[in-house]
């Protein structure tokens, strides 16, 4: 699929499975694509070209027939604030099937949120549940969920993610974007990661995770120089030097070789943090993105 | 409270004041019969003024069409129209509730038919009501209305406010600002109404589509006229029509 807004190519073409079944995280920079390709999933976006499908199901006219097999939480808040939240309720689960306002009432309700209550009144965190709930009750293959948990306080985020993994087991296809990269990396299989509109990788969780293992991280104090850097460690591995924060990542499987390198190496000082096996999600978003994750 | 109770309270508002107006003007009819003589000598050296008195020719039915369709449906009728129309897209997108309601499992087609039938009955209901009381309210002043001819006229005056309604609903579909889409009709209707108010320049108003002499000839011809009402049935059509084809491109 592809669609561009003026001269501005929002999705370049993209072609992507996901799933059935688990959780797949959108990852990217704010104006990397995330909600215009996540739109046009549900036929919310008109594609300039190219098409989907959802559950065997091609996107033909404006998408209804996807939009009766996923559900969808939006990245920016709009509820009607003069209703209360057991009508907003209502209002959003309208088209979908009847036992799905008692399943989302059963979800907010657990998490503490007054039904009575007239929404204009409600944190942002409360609405957004009030969005989440919507999305999660209905019996669908698919969910898309746009920065589901933004707003939303550290014990709600992780009840919220517990949802997730609960459906995602059961077999429901979930898609998400999302910018905590540490909520990411809890409860998604697979990652995409899109950059102006571009696919520009894709891994597995587990594969993410392996390549953890082989990770080297030193960091120094003050700037060293790349190309001694390279010179000295060209031998174990692939190396790559970050000058903003000062910290050089080596892919090995035995660090060793490298630590006595750089014991030995006169020209490179002694650094200050090391760890091995421990690149986090962010240290690879910084990888991909050249830039720091949240 | 969703947009349908919202265009219920309006609209009973709607009624409500159309029905005092017209409560108001009737019980007026008798002192106003009494001094029309003295009051068309009074403002014949006033263009518009002396033509409203002309127009009405002195009967209570010429009366009524200038106080109720005229005066009160008309100006009523387009604010009325105008602030239905707004919430159905615009009024949405502006809320943020926009992308919601397109992710709904239900076609652009039946959105927009629903939101466009929900908002044009808050309107043509008032109007239809409020006319179909003035047979009962004439016989208070000892005069009499039919029932048909009320109807036709309010059928009329509707299909005007239904040109009306749905070149606000076609602005809806294609902006986020309702306050945007308030001063571009407001603009319009003074504008239209100041042309009204010129002589030599009032026949290109649109305010003359729904005018006190196309009343009293719905009276007397017992019928409505297709020459004007053709025209506003296919303006409508139009600019619905016009209105789904921008709703299909509809972004949140």
């Amino acid at each position: 699929m592809t669609r561009s807004f003026g001269d501005h190519v929002a999705v370049h073409p993209t072609d992507v499975t996901i799933g059935p079944g688990g959780i797949t995280g959108l990852l990217g920079p704010n104006g990397a694509g995330k909600s215009t390709l996540m739109r046009m999933l549900l036929g919310l976006v008109p594609a300039d070209s190219g098409t989907c499908s959802i559950d065997g199901i091609a996107l033909r006219g404006d998408g209804v027939a996807l939009r009766a097999r996923a559900t969808y939480s939006p990245g920016e808040i709009g509820v009607y604030g003069e209703m209360k939240a057991r009508d907003q309720i209502a209002w959003l689960l309208r088209g979908r099937e009847p036992a799905a306002l008692e399943r989302a009432l059963a979800i907010v309700g657990g998490m503490g949120i007054p039904l009575q209550r007239r929404v204009r009144g409600f944190s942002h965190g409360m609405k957004r549940m009030l969005l989440l709930a919507a999305a999660l009750a209905p019996e669908v293959p698919v969910r898309i969920l746009d920065e589901p948990s933004e707003g939303l306080d550290p014990s709600r985020r992780g009840e919220v993610l517990e949802l997730l993994q609960a459906d995602a087991e059961r077999g429901t296809t979930i898609l998400l974007s999302s910018h905590h990269l540490g909520e990411i990396d809890r409860v998604c299989d697979r990652l995409l990661f899109l950059r102006e509109g571009r696919l520009l990788d894709e891994q597995q969780a587990g594969d993410v995770r392996e390549r953890v293992k082989r990770i080297l991280r030193l960091e120094w104090a003050e700037d060293i120089d790349p190309g001694v850097a390279h010179e000295v460690f060209a031998p174990f591995g692939t190396t790559r030097v970050e000058a903003e924060r000062v910290f050089l990542l080596l892919e090995t499987d035995d660090p060793r070789p490298a630590l006595a390198a750089l014991a030995a190496s006169p020209e490179l000082e002694a650094p200050t943090g090391f760890s091995f096996g421990q690149l986090s999600l962010g240290d690879l978003y910084r990888e991909i993105y050249g830039r720091e994750g949240i | 409270m969703g947009r349908l109770k919202h265009l219920f309270w309006f609209g009973l508002v709607f009624f409500l004041v159309l029905e005092a107006m017209a409560i108001i003007a009737i019980r007026f009819w008798p002192d106003f019969r009494e001094s029309l003589p003295a009051l068309l000598g009074l403002v014949k050296s006033i263009p518009m003024a002396g033509k409203f008195l002309e127009d009405m020719g002195g009967e209570f039915f010429g009366y009524v069409a200038g106080q109720h369709f005229f005066k009160a449906c008309t100006p009523m009728g387009t604010a009325a129209a105008t602030l239905f129309a707004i919430g159905a897209v615009a009024g949405e997108a502006h809320r943020g509730t926009l992308e919601i309601l397109l992710a709904r499992p239900y076609s652009r087609a039946r959105l927009l038919g629903e939101r466009y039938a929900a908002g044009l009955l808050a309107v043509a209901l008032p109007v239809l009501l409020s006319s179909a009381t003035l047979p009962l309210m004439a016989p208070m002043v000892d005069e009499t209305i039919s029932l048909t001819t009320a109807m036709l006229c309010a059928v009329h005056e509707i299909l005007f406010l239904a040109t009306i309604y749905g070149l606000t609903f076609l602005l809806s579909t294609r902006s986020s600002s309702p306050i945007q889409i308030i001063m571009v009709v407001l603009f319009g209707a003074i504008f239209s109404f100041g042309l009204y108010m010129v002589k030599t320049a009032s026949v290109l108003s649109p305010f003359r589509l729904a005018d006190i002499p196309d009343f009293m000839e719905i009276s007397r011809s017992g019928s409505l006229d297709w020459r004007v009402c053709g025209p506003l049935v296919l303006a409508s059509a139009l600019l619905y029509y016009a209105a789904y084809r921008s709703f299909l491109q509809r972004v949140p």
